[in-house]
């Protein structure tokens, strides 16, 4: 739990996204209790670029559910915009999604059905204000340079430019937070540079990106590296990747 | 962007139920289709019973409004006289009554017998009797008009002679008498349960009956209540310990019938509704791999912030417009179903019997709600998931 001493130590110039102290989560499979994550301490700034590395195994995807409020945790705190999320129940806890976080995904998970600006509506369809929707939807696309594609069903686009639609996607309810789990892990080199690049935009605008990676070369275009093993949290200024 | 996008902007649901149901083409064909079995099963079943008891109707006669008095098991001279029918005629009211005479005869072709027919005697022929032939004369004193059995059997116009012979009895004594008459009309056929039957008979002018005996009394009334009441007051005015006459009501029978056809047609619209319940367990079926095939999908919708209920109201649009999309083919295909019956049954393919149609309109309700019911539990199911577990594959 959080101590009295919590407030000291968090007295910066900015107000984290988000913030955690002393965050275990346990699960139970087959009978046996999993530590995936053993009391750690992280905080997000607005406008920063963290890369979560980490051997598989070492919590990585736990943490990142846990940022992305997927998952709540065994003890500790986690804190967004100040709140503590224990507080929320599911239809809140979905509501603070939908309005601070985005997700970026490896597989892209898009929606098969519906065409590249449809897709990056799909977060606020159910707002009914469609031709608002429609119009930041459009200016997405065109920002991650899809201005003509916004027709295009998912599989008449590439890797690259699916993931760039899952990143338009994201940002369309306008988050304080994007998370990316191996947002370059099934793309190519070059691809994976365009992608990076689209984040170090983001993060100018004052979103904080935090991302899960494998790679060497995003945890070094990263601000900050949060180095994961075994539950618990190394934070070290060059990358520490396998 | 364009009005249609505009529309579907309007029902996002909607949208997405659209495409998930135009991805597995295969799959939500054969779901619209077992609706669309389900729903003409009730409707056509429904409506073609209709059908049917409508033209069994047509054929039995108008029944009920009609009530027949005869001579009854105590009455001395073993038919009705001139006097009963005018006591009859007063208790009656404002009913029309037809007294009836009535004997056998032979008919005689080429010198021998060919036959036997049954004679009635009426006044007025016109108020039992419809004539498809030829013509009733206004002075009805001679002519023969004949059934339209017979005219086939014989070959009988407006115009051919027919040659009968009968008993009767001339100043006390019993005689066969053989008569030529001249067919003035060929009546319409009647329905099987019609009062005095005249497809196997002949009719005549009361003239060549006896002077004071009658078979049997027809009275017509309005409607089925008022022929009861006739009925009750005629037993009264001539019955007391002795039944002189019998009266034969229809009322009683045409409910009954009415009655049989209805749990018939509620019986085999209940099967019917089976269909409908299998159709619906298919459309579960249909929506349960729906929801396992789009788990992941459904995990991001969750995660970029769709409530629970939102991904309920999702399954369930999907659900509904299947069951919409079968049950509106379903009703055009009944429709057609119907319009056959009714003409084969009724003669014409658009005379729709009253409550026909109820059926159909009945049978795409039914198919819409099984639809729904159906998508409730794969719905909630798919909604219940926790994004983790879904996005994790």
């Amino acid at each position: 739990m959080a101590g009295p001493d919590d407030a000291d130590s968090d007295e910066r110039e900015t107000n984290p996204v988000i913030s955690g102290h002393d965050v275990v989560k346990e699960y139970v499979t087959g009978g046996e209790t999993v530590r995936a994550l053993r009391g750690i301490d992280f905080r997000v700034d607005p406008g920063e670029f963290v890369a979560i590395v980490g051997p598989s195994g070492s919590g990585k995807s736990t943490l990142l559910n846990m940022l992305g409020l997927l998952d709540v945790p065994t003890s500790g705190l986690v804190e967004l915009n100040g709140l503590d999320v224990e507080t929320f129940g599911d239809a809140e806890r979905t509501r603070k999604r939908k309005e601070t976080i985005g997700f970026v995904f490896q597989s892209f998970h898009l929606i098969p059905t519906l065409t590249a600006v449809e897709n990056v509506e799909v977060p606020r369809l159910l707002d009914r204000t469609p031709r608002k929707t429609r119009d930041a939807a459009t200016d997405l696309l065109e920002r991650v340079g899809l201005g003509e594609r916004l027709d295009h069903y998912p599989d008449e686009l590439s890797g690259g430019q699916k993931q760039r639609v899952a990143i338009a996607r994201a940002l369309v309810n306008e988050p304080r937070l994007l998370l990316a789990d191996e947002p370059t892990g099934n793309l190519d080199r070059d691809t994976g540079d365009q992608i990076l690049a689209e984040f170090d935009e983001i993060t100018d605008e004052g979103v904080a990106v935090v991302t899960v990676t494998h790679d060497d070369y995003v945890a070094q275009s990263a601000d900050r590296v949060v180095n994961l093993i075994d539950g618990t949290v190394r934070e070290d200024e060059e990358a520490v990747t396998g | 962007m364009n009005f249609l996008d505009r529309l579907w902007g309007a029902f996002p649901a909607f949208l997405m139920a659209r495409r998930n149901v135009a991805r597995a083409k295969t799959r939500s064909a054969l779901a619209v289709a077992v609706i669309l079995i389900g729903v003409v099963a009730i409707g056509a079943i429904g409506a073609g019973g209709v059908a049917f008891q409508e033209s069994q109707f047509e054929t039995l006669g108008s029944i009920g409004a009609d009530i027949q008095v005869f001579a009854g098991e105590d009455n001395e001279n073993g038919h009705l006289t001139a006097a009963d029918v005018g006591r009859i005629d007063r208790v009656s009211g404002q009913a029309e009554i037809v007294p009836l005479k009535q004997a056998n005869a032979d008919v005689i072709r080429g010198g021998s017998t060919a036959g036997s027919a049954t004679l009635y005697g009426v006044e007025e022929p016109s108020a039992l009797y419809e004539v498809s032939e030829g013509s009733i004369p206004q002075n009805w004193r001679k002519g023969v008009l004949v059934g339209s059995t017979l005219a086939d059997r014989y070959d009988l116009r407006p115009g051919s002679k027919v040659t009968l012979r009968r008993t009767v009895t001339e100043d006390g004594e019993t005689v066969r008498r053989t008569e030529e008459y001249r067919v003035t009309a060929v009546l319409a056929q009647a329905g099987q349960a019609d009062i005095a039957n005249p497809n196997e008979a002949f009719v005549l002018p009361p003239g060549e009956f006896d002077d004071d005996v009658f078979a049997q009394v027809i009275v017509r009334s309005d409607d089925a209540t008022t022929a009861n009441e006739t009925a009750m007051q005629i037993k009264r005015t001539f019955n007391g310990r002795r039944q002189i006459v019998a009266v034969f009501e229809r009322g009683d029978i045409a409910e009954q019938i009415d009655e049989a056809f209805r749990l018939i047609n509620l019986f085999l619209v209940g099967i019917g509704a089976i269909s409908l319940v299998v159709a619906g367990v298919s459309i579960a079926n249909v929506m349960l791999m729906s929801a396992i095939e789009r788990r992941e999908e459904i995990g991001v919708l969750r995660a970029v912030g769709y409530q629970k209920l939102d991904i309920v109201r999702i399954m369930l649009a999907e659900a509904t417009l299947l069951g919409v999309v079968g049950s509106l083919l379903g009703g055009a295909v009944t429709l057609g179903i119907v319009a056959v019956i009714n003409d084969v049954l009724l003669g014409d393919p658009f005379a729709f019997p009253p409550g026909s149609l109820q059926y159909v309109v009945v049978g795409m309700v039914f198919g819409v709600i099984a639809s729904l019911l159906a998508g409730i539990y794969p719905a909630w199911t798919a909604a219940r998931e926790r994004p983790v577990e879904a996005l994790r594959g």
